[in-house]
């Protein structure tokens, strides 16, 4: 079986179209109007039921990416010392990770369901997967467990969030059982990055510079953030569980301050 | 049929065309008894990936029906930048009911549009749409319902509520609105813009 499986070959039915972060970029309407996604989302915007449910989408897509994304690490790589291999244990852990992504897959469906959503209803953007084919599995663990993962939980908060101020009981309670989830894929991340680059700091140097790159690109002009306003909020407290020194909270924070200032100033 | 006016007469910026939405418009206007000597107009912001949308003209005495649209409203969702029929069918089909609503004078109490609370505004978009179903249009009846539980409250009374309003082809502005307001079930959320 094929090894670093590429994006464009993954399994959709034809429900599924796709969107190419070059087609994204050179929508001209980016550079005429401000996207609905940057704003905050709270129940009291007209529009508010209808972006949840884009937004619901997105973490669909997401979900079976991540899917993808995790079952490959546990295919791609061979167990063993060398630098293309992985731990035994890595593999478990990535494997359990399958287990929790493909249950989200079956309740963000159902969420689906319950917010009058259609599957392939939204265009689908295969970024996260693309994150997820790095030969170097340290990089994967920075890109997709702590970058993306990290935004998951950022995101996840968000839409319990807004499910609790709509007094949704179902979308509060789902988003809070699949936000446990992730913290735990996190500190996966945290942990195996930090066991498998001890005495490596080149490695773990190069591995958290691709970080910041995914943590850029899934910045989206900043829609992540601490401000009051900020779409998606940054989670400290659940970040903190997972691993992230106050230090790296601070420096997304940082990132996606001047990614917010570079849309305002363009 | 109405005579329809699209604003603008071409696109740049999405794979939209003008004569495409007036026949959309055009079906729709004939559908729902909108007189033929009436004139529509319908202005489209192309720069736009939003999805709002406001009856600018009610088309009283001499003034045509006015609609205007943010472009992502009649965008197809899987397919950004292009046209997308059945969403349009949809804005315009629910917009012009609207108007027509507000023509009997049993919707003489309705508040101005910018005066409608979230949930009457939500109550009225479902009292369109499950019109609009009977006559064959495609009405995403489960989003409609979220969309009113999101403003009535997430429960047995609010799906009730949804159930009377979505089945009903002849209610009058307070029975429409005595309905939504008995639904909710907390107090009524203000529209923040």
């Amino acid at each position: 079986m094929r090894k670093i499986f590429p994006a464009d070959l993954l399994a959709r039915d034809e429900r599924f179209l796709r969107q190419t972060q070059e087609a994204r970029l050179a929508d001209p309407r980016r550079r005429t109007s401000t996207p609905d996604n940057q704003t905050k989302l709270t129940p009291h915007a007209r529009n508010a039921p209808d972006r949840a449910r884009a937004l619901m989408h997105g973490i669909f897509v997401g979900e079976v990416q991540a899917l993808e994304g995790a079952g490959r690490t546990c295919f791609d790589f061979d167990v063993g010392s060398g630098p293309d291999d992985v731990p035994f244990e890595m593999k478990m852990d990535m494997a359990r990770q399958c287990w929790d992504e493909a249950r989200h897959c079956e309740i963000s469906v159902k969420l689906s369901d319950h917010m009058g959503t259609e599957l392939g209803e939204f265009v689908e953007n295969t970024t996260l997967y693309e994150a997820a084919c790095n030969r170097d599995p340290v990089l994967r663990l920075t890109g997709v467990n702590r970058a993306l993962e990290g935004l998951a939980i950022d995101v996840f908060n968000t839409m319990r969030e807004f499910g609790r101020m709509a007094d949704d009981p179902v979308l509060e309670f789902c988003e809070d059982w699949m936000l446990a989830d992730e913290v735990t894929h996190v500190k996966m991340g945290s942990d195996w990055l930090r066991r498998m680059t001890e005495g490596d700091r080149e490695r773990l140097d190069r591995a958290l510079e691709f970080q910041k790159v995914v943590d850029k690109v899934f910045s989206f002009n900043g829609f992540r953030g601490e401000d009051d306003d900020s779409p998606i909020q940054l989670t400290r407290r659940f970040r903190e569980m997972a691993g992230f020194t106050p230090a790296e909270i601070d420096d997304i924070a940082e990132m996606s301050r001047e990614s917010r200032d570079e849309v305002v100033t363009a | 049929m109405a005579r329809i006016e699209v604003e603008p007469g071409s696109f740049a910026m999405v794979d939209y065309d003008a004569a495409t939405i007036g026949a959309v418009a055009g079906r729709m206007a004939d559908g729902l008894g909108v007189p033929s000597d009436e004139e529509i107009r319908i202005e489209v912001d192309e720069s736009s990936p939003l999805a709002r949308w406001s009856i600018a003209s009610g088309g009283q005495g001499d003034e045509p029906i006015v609609l205007k649209v943010d472009g992502g409203a009649f965008e197809d969702t899987r397919r950004p930048r292009q046209f997308d029929e059945r969403r349009t069918a949809d804005v315009v089909g629910r917009l012009l009911l609207r108007v027509l609503d507000r023509r009997r004078a049993d919707f003489a109490g309705a508040p101005a549009e910018e005066d409608l609370t979230l949930a009457q505004g939500v109550a009225w978009d479902v009292y369109a749409v499950g019109r609009l179903v009977r006559m064959g249009h495609d009405g995403q009846r489960q989003r409609r319902l979220y969309q009113f539980r999101n403003r009535h409250g997430f429960s047995d009374a609010a799906d009730n509520a949804f159930e009377h309003i979505w089945n009903a082809d002849r209610l009058t502005w307070p029975e429409l609105d005595a309905i939504s307001a008995e639904a909710a079930a907390r107090p009524v959320l203000e529209p923040d813009g």
